[in-house]
């Protein structure tokens, strides 16, 4: 009893974390209707960021997280620009191709740079989980989970009470009906792209003391990123928390009773059985899915 | 790009393929003579030269499978490694375990490629857009999980082996040349379909289906049959690829062969060459498998994984500045300095662009 109690606890917290790495995700393809192919890479220089201020000034990964965060905003506003507008006018296969081309680009770049050894940061309190009743936990789990909500009602508050988050919103409805509202939102785009970004960065810091870098490190969570946003909805954030929370329930029981190798795979049949049945997730638009957009 | 801007501000995706000319934009004989240039090369050249070559033509004509899906019938797919596996493991584990010859086993993969294929595009038939290339993806993750973890039949991790003892009728051969003529014959043999399929009234279908597909089922055409007959064929060639691919470099593993990488080079194989048609896959794996295999080569000594970096970006320069891709571009070029020549598909293409 206690074994199930212990999986779905450490499932939900693992879930807290998936939702974080794919909350940007979901917020870039609600507004601006793409999909960031290098979304992984982006996960992947974050963590490496964060391994480098770790390294550099021996404070703690989540203290970097104020110097990670800025700095994927900054890549974030340096790829819209460079990449993302000026494909975004075109079909929307330049900007699938283009963020391709750019993941290919920053894991090998990534591999020169870093080679392909593992990076990774001491464990808070030399490792020692905490003791919660008859159930265990690690700090860095914990922590990540408590940030990780933190995160998503901030930034569901963000968006219900602030004026950007209300553009947010209509740009999600009606991309049209808010730009003749006066809603600046080839602006809006930019920041979206950037904030998400900045999202990431976010979730590299949290990762990086549970999983250690290396440069295709981002495609085993990209992958899980998927299923979660398409789980949950595309666009909705709330529907990645719940997506998040689903895979690391799926992934922690399925790692224990099953094989390890094969959890992987419940997720993946997890994810068709949900696009064939239910395509547009759990709280997403209806209808999104057939245009391949949310009109 | 008028109406692509349109596209992008109204939210509409109904063309959202436009950067796919509908016809060839070069012709059959500049591709021949490009051809027969790297023949020429390699004839003089040595072991090396003939590898890149063989390498070169097996993605061109791969490219060339998966335009079918993905350029012709705006499938854009990025699980095609699950196919190019199923062909490359299915005639293997049938030479091994029952001494068929891959001569008829690539058949079989390409059976078993093709009923995935249409089984794929039958569940996903209501998705469009990033839902249907996600789904792609993950189901060709399936696929690499299965294979890895089913080591009865696919030995795992370890991989497949293919004894290197040369015998026609296993498809195994101590010179490079037969390779070189079979993989030359499948990528012509694939470039000849796909010149077809843009004469022939299915081609028509398909790409009504494409671009506007209210339209092509108001006039009489079944997209969902469309669609589906285009993924069977694209992915039955891929397997048959997949079988040339096992026969060439005689050992398989999933991780190398079943990786979403492989799916991600077929379709930037045919975004730089360009989408949709017949040369620009050709073209796409003529720049950029010697292109990669080049750098590998001179960039090994200092640094690995550096020719990816200039690969990555050459994809987003050509993606983001020339969407129709180098064939287009060079289409283009062309009927600039000869506007006259008889170059009709050219002129449409710019006619084309020029719309889009």
């Amino acid at each position: 009893m206690s074994t199930i109690l212990q999986l779905l606890v450490s499932g939900i917290m693992l879930g807290g974390i998936y939702a974080v790495m794919s909350i940007g995700l979901t917020l870039i393809f609600g507004v601006l209707k793409i999909v960031n192919f290098a979304h992984g890479e982006f996960l992947m220089l974050a963590m490496y960021a964060a391994w480098a201020v770790v390294s550099a000034t021996g404070m703690t990964t989540y203290t970097a997280m104020a110097v990670v965060t800025p700095l994927l905003f900054c890549f974030g506003l340096l790829v819209y620009l460079l990449i993302v507008r000026p494909g975004i006018e075109k079909p929307h296969l330049v900007v699938v191709f283009a963020t391709m081309g750019l993941s290919i680009a920053m894991q090998n770049l990534a591999l020169v740079a870093m080679t392909a050894d593992l990076r990774d940061v001491a464990p808070l309190f030399g490792g020692t989980p905490i003791k919660f009743g008859p159930l265990y936990f690690r700090v860095e789990l914990l922590l990540g989970f408590l940030i990780s909500i933190a995160i998503t009602l901030a930034l569901m508050m963000f968006v219900k009470r602030t004026y950007i988050g209300k553009a947010i919103r209509a740009t999600v409805q009606d991309r049209d009906a808010a730009m003749l509202m006066g809603i600046n939102v080839p602006r809006l785009f930019l920041l979206t792209f950037a904030g998400g970004s900045a999202l990431v960065g976010i979730a590299g810091c949290i990762m990086l003391p549970l999983y250690s870098t290396f440069p295709t490190v981002g495609l085993n969570f990209v992958l899980i990123a998927y299923v979660v946003v398409v789980l949950g909805g595309m666009g909705s954030m709330e529907g990645a928390f719940l997506g998040g929370i689903c895979i690391g329930i799926v992934q922690s029981l399925s790692g224990y009773y099953v094989a390890p190798a094969y959890g992987q795979m419940f997720y993946f049949l997890i994810f068709l059985l949900v696009m064939i049945f239910r395509p547009n997730g759990l709280l997403g638009q209806r209808g999104a899915a057939m245009v391949g957009i949310n009109e | 790009m008028i109406a692509g801007r349109l596209s992008a501000v109204s939210g509409v995706q109904a063309i959202s393929l436009s950067i796919a000319p509908r016809r060839g934009a070069v012709s059959l004989v500049e591709i021949a003579v490009l051809a027969s240039c790297i023949i020429a090369a390699a004839v003089v050249s040595n072991r090396y030269a003939v590898d890149i070559m063989i390498r070169t033509f097996l993605w061109a004509g791969l490219a060339l499978a998966w335009n079918i899906a993905g350029g012709y019938a705006g499938l854009i797919s990025f699980g095609h490694a699950a196919f190019f596996g199923i062909g490359a493991y299915t005639s293997t584990i049938l030479l091994l375990n029952f001494g068929v010859p891959p001569w008829f086993g690539m058949f079989a993969g390409a059976l078993i490629a093709a009923c995935a294929g249409a089984l794929l595009t039958r569940v996903c038939a209501r998705l469009r857009g990033p839902f249907f290339i996600l789904s792609t993806l993950a189901a060709g993750e399936v696929v690499r999980i299965a294979a890895l973890n089913w080591r009865s039949l696919t030995g795992g991790p370890e991989g497949l082996e293919i004894p290197p003892v040369p015998n026609v009728v296993d498809m195994v051969f101590k010179s490079q040349w037969p390779y070189v003529a079979i993989i030359v014959a499948y990528m012509l043999a694939m470039f000849a379909l796909s010149a077809w399929i843009e004469q022939t009234r299915y081609g028509y279908y398909l790409f009504a289906t494409r671009d506007n597909e209210d339209g092509a089922s108001a006039i009489g055409i079944n997209p969902s049959h469309t669609r589906t007959a285009a993924m069977a064929l694209s992915a039955a060639t891929t397997a048959i690829g997949g079988t040339l691919f096992a026969q060439y470099f005689l050992y398989l593993d999933p991780t190398h062969v079943i990786s979403p990488d492989i799916s991600f080079q077929f379709a930037l194989i045919c975004a730089v060459g360009g989408l949709g048609t017949a040369s620009g896959p050709v073209f796409g794996a003529l720049i950029i498998v010697p292109l990669s295999e080049l750098l590998r080569g001179l960039l090994s000594q200092s640094t690995s994984g550096l020719h990816l970096v200039i690969y990555g970006i050459i994809v987003i320069v050509v993606i983001l500045y020339f969407p129709s891709g180098v064939s287009g571009a060079i289409g283009r070029t062309v009927s600039r300095f000869f506007p006259a020549g008889g170059f009709a598909a050219r002129v449409q293409t710019e006619k084309y662009d020029a719309q889009a």
